[in-house]
């Protein structure tokens, strides 16, 4: 993971390679904490430009410069509400919509079915989660994988809270998807 | 108990999401290696980050954003009847108050605001896409049009001080 810190303190004092590092480091978490509230595109694009350029303006001013992480995903969930709150839209909190029982009439695809089309039914099966799984999935999904400290500080949940639900989400998903004729089980290669 | 807290947050065990080991099994990295094909980074987002690092500078105060109606009772009351009114932004620096109604034009925004305490300055609203200069009135008053919507930062240059820089805010 390298010295976070560091880089921080490398990029306060002007140094675009460091900046890259950090960028390289949390881009994925950013997007990931703006996806977790259902932003498209342009508003998701909107929110991450907003984090690094408040970055920029704070980068020797941080209290704690090794958790930039967590400053980043709590940056990205503040700017992610205003710009829900602005739109008039629900900021995600109760559930949404399990997968359409429909779906499970569906005759399953079969073993070789191309990669691209099972990325696509696993993916619906992500989406028809509830809203709290869904968010917090997402979140864990950025690349490269977050942090605790990270995640709750995107999801405004206690860290002792995220394994728990972690669980209790992957296990939604795999009915989910189990319905769809996917499974997401060990030795699983995507 | 203690051991089950401990679980999740060894010391050799900080990430929560994948690859939290090797096993090729974990669920997590069959779902993060999904999320890499299914919505990966744009391109454009990941190269206008880097890019925001042109913005840095190192003369200037900074004016930490201290208001934001979008989450007071009125705008709450303003999405209950379906219109929010101009959205009201109060940014502090030590020595200097900025503050900002900012009203959607269109896919424009229009700033009137208002330094306080009251001082006559040369403004730039800065944006990605470059920088609007405006002058405030010896009462520091100012207004600006056609301010393109996303992030946005004021920057406030007065004779004799630092100069002022807002936090950037997406409008």
């Amino acid at each position: 993971m390298g010295d976070v810190a560091g880089l921080v303190a490398a990029a306060a004092r002007g140094d675009q390679e460091a900046w890259n590092a950090l960028v390289s480091r949390y881009a994925g978490l950013v997007w990931a904490v703006a996806r977790s509230f259902r932003l498209d595109d342009a508003d998701a694009g909107d929110v991450s430009q907003t984090c690094w350029l408040r970055l920029v303006e704070h980068l020797g001013r941080l209290r704690d410069p090794e958790r930039v992480g967590a400053w980043l995903a709590t940056t990205a969930r503040n700017e992610a509400m205003r710009i829900l709150r602005r739109s008039g839209r629900q900021v995600p909190v109760g559930d949404g919509h399990e997968l359409d029982v429909a779906d499970a009439s569906q005759p399953a695809p079969d073993r070789g079915v191309l990669t691209a089309e099972r990325d696509e039914v696993l993916w619906r099966a992500f989406e028809s989660l509830p809203a709290r799984c869904r968010a917090l999935l997402r979140v864990l999904m950025a690349d490269p994988p977050p942090t605790y400290e990270e995640v709750s500080a995107a999801l405004d949940m206690p860290i002792g809270s995220i394994g728990p639900t972690r669980g209790r989400c992957l296990e939604r998903l795999r009915k989910n998807a189990e319905l769809a004729g996917i499974t997401v089980d060990a030795g699983d290669s995507a | 108990m203690r051991h089950e807290k401990r679980d999740y947050m060894d010391e050799r065990d900080r990430t929560a999401g994948a690859g939290r080991n090797d096993e090729s099994g974990d669920p997590m990295s069959t779902l993060s290696a999904l999320a890499a094909r299914m919505d990966p980074v744009p391109p454009a987002v990941l190269e206008a980050a880097r890019a925001t690092f042109t913005w840095r500078t190192i003369d200037a105060e900074l004016a930490e954003l201290a208001f934001d109606s979008t989450f007071s009772d009125l705008a709450l009351a303003g999405v209950r009847g379906g219109e929010l009114g101009p959205r009201l932004l109060t940014f502090e620096a030590p020595q200097l108050t900025v503050e900002l109604e900012v009203s959607e034009v269109g896919d424009a925004r229009r700033f009137v605001g208002q330094l306080v305490p009251p001082t006559a300055a040369e403004l730039e609203i800065r944006h990605p896409s470059g920088a609007t200069p405006v002058t405030a009135d010896e009462l520091g008053r100012f207004s600006a049009d056609r301010i393109p919507a996303g992030p946005v930062s004021v920057r406030v240059v007065r004779s004799g001080h630092d100069p002022v820089e807002t936090d950037w805010i997406t409008v």
